[in-house]
């Protein structure tokens, strides 16, 4: 039997495999070109998204000290040798902050991919079948939805104990909801889909039209999901460590580093900048390479391709 | 130093406990008193503050300072400590009492006319209750029992207002350990109501306040006593404990007012107290003082890696105890010591010999090899431990630096945290690997209080479940001698023997620190241990 889900590239409507499809013609250069002359915004976001991927991936060769070793003197402001000071236990606060750029990204990365992925799951699934197991269902993404994130959070991290598994876990937790609203409406219009309809007349099981058929095509806001929530994970991963209820208290985590920092403000001010400064740039990145990625994969604020 | 001069006969401990105390007021010297001629003034609330939620409330079965805080000014003891006077050890229900000549039997005549908080009559029973309750081999009473039960042969009520308490030697610190804020009295008909006294309704004592409110993670309220034995106390109409977790948010309490005193643990540091001198200026009296608690790290004795003793001693010869002092007490503590001298007098191993021995020497480096040695020999591509601290004061800062300063020998520790009181109960239990810090308070400035409250195979905080016959010995040898020079010379025997070998609790240092009290807050003074005097009966608010 001919498969039809040769259609899925015919009508996949929108999106970065077309736009990038299109551009690798004319090569990798030309398309970073464009992207900076039309999204110069989005281009500076990949800027710094990139040079916190780079520091979170070379992080043992970057940092000069081991991010635990406690072996230098307390409170030592700025200078050549600690270029962002040391901390309270004599800890040397560029090797923390490098190594928190890893630990950032792997929480940020690890926790939207689940979460991202079992709610889109999850609303493709309710979606197709509809009736009755999508209201229910609904109700549950409302009753979730209806708690705030942070407070959420911190019940879960309560119950489950500090670890960044954990932490990886109760944020997944939280991004599950969203995923599964946005993903269930754009699901919802791909199954009245002519092509759905032909791949069920051709006797395709449930299955394999929700998983070759429906799934593929929401391709476009899955990606857009995952880039926006990965700052928005990033922030609450480092207000729950700020709180003392992240990733255990000796991990380099940008969040618990704050807290340590508010504790020596009049003395050590550098203990609390200098991990801000990294959450700041890195959030900004993200929000504006997300925005980018909206903006290109979106039909309606698309400008064409240059 | 004042006893009642039958028992103070031929009592040396005393004499040294003066010298010591001696110490320890001029150590406090900024401390407040109020002036001589000043009237009390009755009424107002004095708002205090617990570092952590006491959990279960029974003083008997229950060994955290939260605890012993939040029930401090509801129960009386037999003895206690002279509120205007702490130095002193005056009777408290008990009127007087005597001892035989040979020492091995005191009879306590108790005050008259004293009624429980729900109005029944207090009498002897209520004593032999309780002393039956902490002596009780089957019940665990960490503090109390751990002090009692070495020493106490039997309780007899001989008429309902006389207690005869019979030893099974004259033991130098029994008046000590009677007069002790863990050793307070309790009802016999509220212990046969409730079974325990872990639930605040249980909480009916003698004392001068009333158990009246306990929210929990939030405040606990004491009520002033109407019908209390001392006519005219407490001038309070009643104290306020917040309880505020964690560093940041008890100074804050402090710098805006909210607390009239710290007086507790943990204690501020340095820079704390000048944030806070700061902050309030002339409003409070800032005063350094040494907090009769040592500065523990525990390991398991039947659980690997540390039930193999080469691993302790590794542990042992790591710590860097002045590096963990400067940085984690900010310099306010005496590194390695088994005792401080600056409360133990000359009990305490010299300081010079201490600093001398493996494992408290500088540089550290001979030592650090050696322990890396010893952890190659068995572990020879390191080993993970789960560190378990609990979130109070800075545990986990201090925690941070014991593990950076093991991981240097290949013992690779990771952190997880536990609540105040859920910490103590699981590592009552013996549930943990490794504890990297844990400070335990003495009950009392007796030297013997170390070793029965941490060392020996019964003690009430032994909880790596350590057992040395040759500790056990010596302290019990240490609790019968009378003669000081000998008692002396064992104590210093017992020192030498837990810094040379592998103990489950390894000595970091003795801990000190900042306190403050608020100049509205009259007649309060500080006593030797944590503990004592906290009834507040006799303090009071000026306006």
């Amino acid at each position: 039997m001919p498969d039809v889900a040769d259609r899925v590239d015919v009508a996949l409507p929108v999106g970065p495999a077309g736009a990038a499809g299109l551009e690798h013609e004319r090569g990798v250069v030309r398309w970073v070109g464009w992207f900076a002359t039309r999204h110069p915004l989005g281009f500076v976001g990949a800027l710094l998204v990139l040079a916190v991927a780079l520091t979170a991936i070379f992080a043992p060769a970057l940092a000069p000290h081991g991010p635990k070793d406690a072996a230098f003197a307390t409170y030592v402001a700025p200078n050549a040798e600690f270029p962002m000071g040391t901390d309270h236990l004599g800890r040397d606060m560029l090797s923390r902050v490098v190594w928190g750029a890893r630990l950032s990204l792997y929480v940020g990365l690890t926790s939207v991919l689940f979460g991202v992925t079992i709610g889109a799951l999850w609303g493709a699934v309710t979606a197709y079948f509809g009736g009755a197991a999508d209201s229910v269902s609904q109700r549950v993404v409302d009753s979730l939805m209806a708690l705030p994130p942070i407070i959420l959070a911190l019940a879960l991290m309560a119950a489950l104990g500090q670890s960044v598994t954990n932490v990886i876990v109760a944020l997944a937790l939280l991004l599950v909801p969203t995923a599964a609203r946005t993903i269930r409406s754009v699901a919802l219009s791909i199954k009245e889909m002519p092509y759905i309809e032909a791949a069920r007349a051709a006797g395709a099981a449930e299955w394999r039209v929700i998983f070759l058929h429906v799934m593929p095509n929401t391709l476009a806001t899955y990606i857009v999901l995952v880039t926006v929530n990965i700052a928005y994970a990033i922030v609450v991963e480092a207000a729950l460590s700020f709180l003392g209820l992240g990733a255990p208290p000796d991990e380099p985590s940008w969040g618990s580093m704050l807290t340590a920092g508010t504790q020596a403000l009049e003395t050590a001010p550098w203990m609390i900048f200098f991990p801000g400064l990294a959450i700041s740039l890195t959030v900004f990145g993200l929000n504006l390479l997300g925005d980018a990625i909206r903006d290109i994969t979106d039909p309606r604020l698309r400008g064409g391709l240059g | 130093m004042t006893l009642a001069p039958e028992a103070a006969k031929g009592d040396d401990f005393m004499r040294r406990l003066a010298l010591a105390i001696a110490i320890l007021a001029t150590l406090a010297l900024a401390a407040p008193s109020a002036p001589a001629q000043e009237t009390p003034r009755p009424g107002g609330i004095l708002n205090w503050y617990v570092y952590g939620d006491p959990g279960r409330l029974d003083i008997h079965l229950e060994s955290p300072l939260s605890v012993q805080q939040a029930l401090a000014g509801i129960y009386s003891g037999l003895l206690h400590r002279d509120p205007a006077d702490p130095d002193k050890i005056v009777g408290d229900l008990a009127e007087r009492w005597t001892a035989s000549p040979d020492g091995k039997v005191y009879t306590f005549h108790l005050r008259k006319g004293v009624k429980w908080h729900d109005g029944q009559p207090f009498t002897s029973a209520d004593v032999k209750a309780t002393l039956n309750r902490v002596l009780n081999p089957d019940s665990k009473s960490p503090r109390c029992g751990s002090m009692l039960k070495p020493i106490v042969a039997g309780v007899e009520a001989v008429d309902p207002h006389t207690i005869q308490i019979a030893l099974k030697f004259p033991a130098a610190p029994f008046l000590e350990y009677v007069a002790s804020a863990w050793c307070v009295i309790a009802a016999k008909h509220v212990l046969d109501k409730h079974g325990d006294l872990s639930k605040p309704e249980a909480q009916i004592g003698t004392g001068p306040f009333k158990f009246k409110r306990y929210e929990r993670g939030n405040v606990i309220e004491w009520e002033k006593n109407k019908d209390y034995f001392r006519p005219g106390l407490p001038y309070l109409d009643g104290v306020k404990q917040f309880v505020l977790v964690g560093f940041p948010t008890q100074l804050a309490a402090a710098k805006a007012g909210r607390i009239h005193l710290w007086d507790t643990w943990p204690p501020m540091k340095r820079t704390d107290a000048d944030e806070l001198k700061r902050a309030r200026g002339d409003e409070v009296h800032v005063y350094q003082v040494a907090q009769n608690t040592i500065f523990l790290a525990y390991m398991h004795t039947q659980k690997p890696p540390f039930n193999n003793p080469d691993m302790r001693r590794a542990v042992h010869l790591a710590l860097d105890r002045q590096e963990l002092v400067a940085k984690a007490l900010e310099g306010a503590g005496v590194p390695c010591a088994v005792f401080d001298p600056k409360l133990s007098g000359d009990f305490a191993l010299p300081l010079a010999e201490v600093q001398k021995m493996p494992g408290c020497r500088q540089p550290k480096d001979q030592d650090i090899a050696e322990a890396k040695k010893l952890v190659e020999k068995h572990y020879p591509n390191g080993v993970d431990v789960e560190a378990a601290v609990r979130s109070v004061g800075n545990y986990v800062d201090r925690a941070q630096l014991v593990l950076s300063q093991l991981r240097k020998i290949g013992i690779r520790g990771t952190i997880k945290t536990y609540e105040s009181a859920a910490g103590f109960a699981v590592f009552g239990k013996g549930d943990f690997v490794f504890l990297p810090t844990q400070d335990r308070a003495m009950v009392t400035v007796d030297p013997g209080d170390l070793f029965s409250l941490i060392y020996t195979t019964n003690a009430g905080s032994n909880w790596g479940k350590w057992s040395d016959p040759k500790v056990d010995e010596l302290t019990e040898r240490g609790l019968k001698e009378t003669n000081r020079e000998k008692r002396k010379q064992i104590y210093w025997e017992l020192q030498r023997h837990l810094l040379s070998g592998a103990p489950s609790a390894v000595p970091v240092a003795w801990v000190e620190g900042f306190h403050f009290v608020d100049k509205r807050l009259r007649g309060y003074k500080w006593a030797p241990t944590v503990y004592d005097n906290n009834t507040f009966m006799k303090v009071w608010l000026q306006p």
